[in-house]
């Protein structure tokens, strides 16, 4: 009978199917109630990523026998949405590596620093970087990648518009911009839309002495904040920006800069290697940051690696982790591959004849971070990603006074 | 649990399976004029819907960096980099070849495990009455309405109590699961629109239910299951939200995961997000080649060639 | 209305279902379904319900009951009106369009030429390719500076210069519902075409004999017949454009504010920008409450359950 054999076939199907996909490919279960088993959670930073990583990892479980790390890597975009899942079911990673730290500090969900890492590794890094770190007197963090923003100019664009030097204050690069929109492209790429709106908006907020606040407070809506959002939107109003900057993304956005469609951006590090992979033939240059004074100040971005608790004891394991990741070799090689500047002082001194990292070693001194101590940071950001753009269609005073109202509702 | 079933005209024999030899809607002969236009048409239809995977094919085909030049350029300039479709099997990203076999036995045994269970269920309710009906086809069409998007916290807490987190079998649960209401309305509404005399005579001559639904039933409704199928095939291939927090292994995770690792904080490897993604259409398609057929089932009288 | 159109004689004598079973009769037919739907389903529901009554940090931990409290963060929402309103709009045209052109794209794909499996196969292509990826063409394909799709506009003198249909909430939407359409036409038609397998010859023949030209015949004995399957599609039409969350959230997505937010994506802010997961998921059960009030009105009107 045809058709019983049929209803055999699917029935033996879905049961060997029971059988087979019990479990899946790799994987070991997570290792639970294991502690020498580390779930590492991290973002991609490039192409390499995930490669440097299990480089990293592999070095490490054969130098330390009996300690396995499972690696997870996911986008940015899906990176905290799985973390929060995770979180959210008792599930943590033992170590993650982030931007903001001190949601999870302020909930006792992390370890402090001195118990997941030697004294020797902790007092490597630089004291700017350990005191982004810092909680109520306890430093949680352990300092990653540090990358600041740079003004890149083309050199061409300048040329054929007649700017003689590039812009040191904003009113020179106003003049710059107005005379390279002038000659019908983009002079100044101005990036609102949600990907980065908020570090737009520290690099001219910066540029007015201005800040997003402290560990205590946000400051969105400060005096010198709105000066420094009046003269965005007089940028954009006076059509010297490329067009609907409200909605533009960093990143496709750099690399219209890159095939020499735009005459300056705000960049960083990164974007001198993607440059010469996409168009090594752009004539353009890298300078500090125009500011109001003419003062250097620019935004830095550090990210960092920090332990969550989770049910079992896995500090000793997770120390071990740090202080091998830590230790010079494996940090530079892993640091200079994905092209960030380093945060610790030994890192620093073995990647000072770096060339291309030149003009950004140059102005971390000057560079104003995010509040990343501060427990309502998470929601400003959001804010000036969601928010932002308006910038474009309404004024400077309602806009910022929208995103400080998110800050101080967080 | 006999039914007493009311008179009924003739029906063909039970013992065949019943192909009911009925004109169908559109069979007509058509003039050669007219049979030209509908091919214009029809190539213009398939251009259409074409195009989008057209302009992703021509992008796989680029250099990383072409796939960025502004301004775009139609045809890739530097030749065609069909090495791209090689040297996307071995990136440092993600595992391919494993995420593929995932993706294949997860869709493939959602859409026999949806078939298995909403088949009988969709039989039944289109053709008894019992108490709780309505309120179980209303049941079955809110897990249509609940996606998977905004469970994803429940989800992975219920796998991780089920000890099947980053296993298959709970991504073929839950893509079951949450794909069968289509299935068994559709199939529902096709057993529905079949005259239940063919039921009767054949029960009347004694077969069993379960036999009156395969042998007598199911041919009649393939076109009904050929949908089905596909339907619950295409959206457990295409699943996001709920594998990326069950699946963590990066071997483990499907196509539509393994996508996003392309895509980097500064630089995305476009030309691999487009490979992929032709890629990931061509089972799907080979799938509807194999049972296309069935959605015409008997129809061939008066069909041009 | 397609209730008040009658097929001419045929099987008329066949109305309801049969006869009353019990539930315990219907148990072994209809019961895997239940343990796959309360096995998987019911939990993450209920969670989601959970959640929304609990205040839940911005780092996920579950910390304590409030009760309605996010609730009435949701009602008293300024975006709110703008965001439901924004919803009507995206699925009630999406669902119209899709309706329309689905009818007539299936009838045109049941008549026979040659080639037709080719172009049936084409059809189909825009289901099997994943809905994400397919938007991030269209989204490229738009862009200002990268777009082929904006530059061939301009190439064949459409447009005068390139423009940023993805960056202006007007242009935004009406691309991100062309989308819409484009992706949930093939499961429409698929399916109507399906229903069109099972329109009987001799209802036509009986049309034709009355004289009844073709549109009178589509009209009076096609789409009746079809009813089962237009019922069926509208309705998980309605669902999935309804919760549908990439293609506007790829296609209006770098637009600032929440002027061109539906549901769906105005939950996917809350949650990726406010980190707020208890609101997020009082947003969800609103959502989820919206959507279920819409299909039991339709079940009710529409009795896709119904016997033709």
């Amino acid at each position: 009978m045809k058709s019983k054999v049929r209803i055999g076939l699917v029935a033996l199907a879905a049961t060997g199917a029971l059988a087979v996909s019990s479990c899946g490919f790799g994987g070991d279960g997570s290792g639970e109630g294991d502690a020498s088993s580390l779930d590492l959670l991290v973002p991609s930073y490039s192409d390499g990523t995930k490669a440097l990583w299990e480089g990293v990892i592999e070095d490490f479980e054969a130098a330390n026998e009996g300690i396995t790390v499972n690696l997870q890597v996911e986008s940015w975009e899906n990176l905290e949405s799985v973390l929060q899942t995770k979180i959210q079911a008792g599930e943590a990673p033992d170590i993650y590596n982030g931007g903001a730290f001190s949601a999870f500090a302020d909930e006792g969900l992390l370890y402090p620093a001195e118990d997941v890492a030697s004294e020797e590794t902790l007092s490597d890094f630089q004291e700017s970087f350990a005191e982004n770190e810092v909680l109520d007197g306890t430093q949680y963090g352990l300092p990653l990648i540090a990358s600041v923003r740079a003004l890149f100019y083309n050199q061409d664009l300048f040329d054929a518009a007649g700017v003689a030097a590039p812009p040191t204050t904003w009113d020179e690069l106003y003049a710059a911009a107005k005379k390279i929109s002038d000659t019908g492209t983009p002079g100044y790429g101005m990036p609102l839309g949600s990907e980065e709106a908020q570090g737009e908006s520290l690099i001219w907020f910066a540029g007015n002495g201005g800040s997003f606040g402290s560990e205590t407070e946000i400051t969105v809506n400060s005096p010198e904040n709105l000066e420094a959002a009046e003269f965005m939107k007089k940028m954009i109003s006076d059509g010297v920006t490329q067009p609907d900057p409200g909605a533009t993304q960093r990143t496709p956005m750099i690399n219209v800069f890159a095939q020499g469609q735009i005459g300056m951006v705000y960049a960083l590090p990164q974007t001198v290697g993607q440059i010469e992979e996409e168009n090594p033939e752009l004539n353009y240059g890298v300078t500090t940051v125009p500011t109001r004074s003419g003062e250097p100040a620019t935004l830095g971005v550090a990210d960092r690696l920090m332990a969550f608790k989770n049910d079992e004891d896995k500090q000793e394991a997770i120390t071990a982790f740090m202080d091998f990741f830590y230790a010079e070799d494996n940090y530079v090689d892993w640091v200079q591959t994905e092209g960030f500047l380093p945060t610790t002082k030994s890192g620093s001194e073995a990647m000072a004849s770096n060339e291309d990292l030149a003009p950004f070693l140059d102005m971390l001194p000057t560079a104003e971070f995010y509040p990343t101590t501060n427990p309502a940071w998470n929601s400003t950001d959001g804010a000036f990603k969601s928010l932002m753009g308006q910038l474009e269609d309404q004024d400077a005073k309602t806009v910022l006074d929208q995103i400080q109202s998110k800050a101080d509702a967080a | 649990m006999t039914v007493t079933a009311p008179a009924v005209p003739p029906v063909p024999p039970v013992a065949a399976p019943v192909q009911p030899r009925r004109k169908r809607y559109g069979t007509d002969n058509v003039s050669g004029r007219r049979m030209w236009g509908r091919m214009i048409i029809g190539a213009l239809i398939s251009l259409v819907f074409l195009t989008p995977y057209l302009i992703m094919l021509v992008g796989s085909l680029k250099t990383r960096s072409e796939i960025l030049s502004v301004p775009p350029a139609y045809f890739p300039q530097d030749g065609l980099q069909l090495g791209n479709y090689q040297s996307m099997w071995s990136t440092p990203e993600t595992p391919l070849t494993y995420n593929l076999l995932s993706t294949i036995i997860i869709a493939v045994f959602a859409t026999l495990l949806v078939l298995l269970v909403a088949t009988p269920a969709a039989y039944y309710t289109a053709r008894f009455r019992f108490p709780g009906r309505m309120v179980f086809l209303f049941l079955v069409i809110v897990t249509q309405m609940l996606q998977p998007a905004v469970l994803t916290a429940g989800l992975f807490r219920q796998m991780l109590w089920l000890d099947l987190n980053d296993t298959w079998v709970a991504m073929i649960l839950i893509n079951a699961a949450f794909n069968l209401s289509f299935a068994l309305w559709i199939m529902h509404s096709f057993f529905a629109a079949i005259p239940k005399e063919i039921d009767e005579a054949a029960q009347i001559d004694g077969a069993g239910r379960l036999k009156v639904l395969f042998r007598i039933n199911l041919p009649l409704v393939w076109p009904g299951i050929v949908t089905a199928v596909i339907f619950t095939f295409v959206s457990s291939w295409n699943e996001f939200a709920a594998s990326l927090v069950i699946m963590s292994t990066a071997e483990n995770q499907p196509l539509s995961v393994a996508l996003t690792k392309f895509i980097g904080q500064y630089a995305t490897s476009w030309q691999y997000v487009f490979g992929v993604s032709i890629v990931a259409i061509v089972p799907v398609i080979i799938l509807f080649a194999v049972i296309e057929k069935r959605l015409i089932g008997g129809l061939t009288a008066g069909a041009v060639k | 209305m397609m209730s008040t159109l009658q097929r001419p004689g045929v099987r008329t004598g066949r109305k309801k279902p049969r006869s009353n079973e019990s539930l315990w009769a219907a148990l072994p037919w209809i019961g895997p379904v239940l343990v796959l739907i309360f096995g998987v389903v019911i939990f993450p529901a209920g969670y989601m319900i959970y959640s929304s009554t609990r205040r839940i940090s911005q780092a996920g931990t579950n910390v304590e009951g409030v009760g309605l409290a996010n609730f009435q963060t949701v009602f008293a929402d300024p975006n709110l009106p703008r965001i439901l309103l924004n919803t009507v709009v995206w699925v009630t045209v999406v669902v119209a369009l899709t309706v329309l052109i689905s009818l007539a794209l299936a009838n045109f794909l049941n008549k026979p030429f040659p080639g037709r499996t080719l172009v049936r196969m084409a059809v189909v292509v825009p289901w099997a390719a994943s809905v994400v990826m397919t938007t991030t063409v269209f989204y490229y394909g738009l862009d200002r500076d990268y777009g082929i799709i904006n530059k061939f506009m301009v190439d064949i003198g459409l447009m005068d210069a390139a423009y940023g249909f993805t960056k202006n909430t007007t242009t935004a939407l009406a691309a991100a519902i062309i989308v819409g359409v484009f992706v949930s036409i093939p499961f429409t038609t698929y399916t109507l075409l399906a229903g069109l397998q099972a329109v009987p010859g001799d209802a036509l023949e009986a049309a034709k004999m009355d004289g009844a030209g073709p549109v009178r015949t589509y009209f009076s004995v096609v789409l009746p017949q079809l009813r089962g399957a237009l019922a069926v599609a509208v309705l998980i039409n309605i669902i999935n454009v309804f919760n549908n969350l990439p293609i506007l959230r790829i296609m209006t997505g770098s637009i600032p504010g929440y002027g061109a937010d539906t549901l769906m994506t105005y939950i996917f802010k809350v949650l990726q920008f406010d980190r707020r997961l208890d609101v997020a998921s009082a947003l969800s059960v609103v959502n989820f409450a919206v959507v279920l009030v819409i299909v039991a009105v339709y079940v009710k009107i529409v009795k896709p359950t119904k016997e033709v």
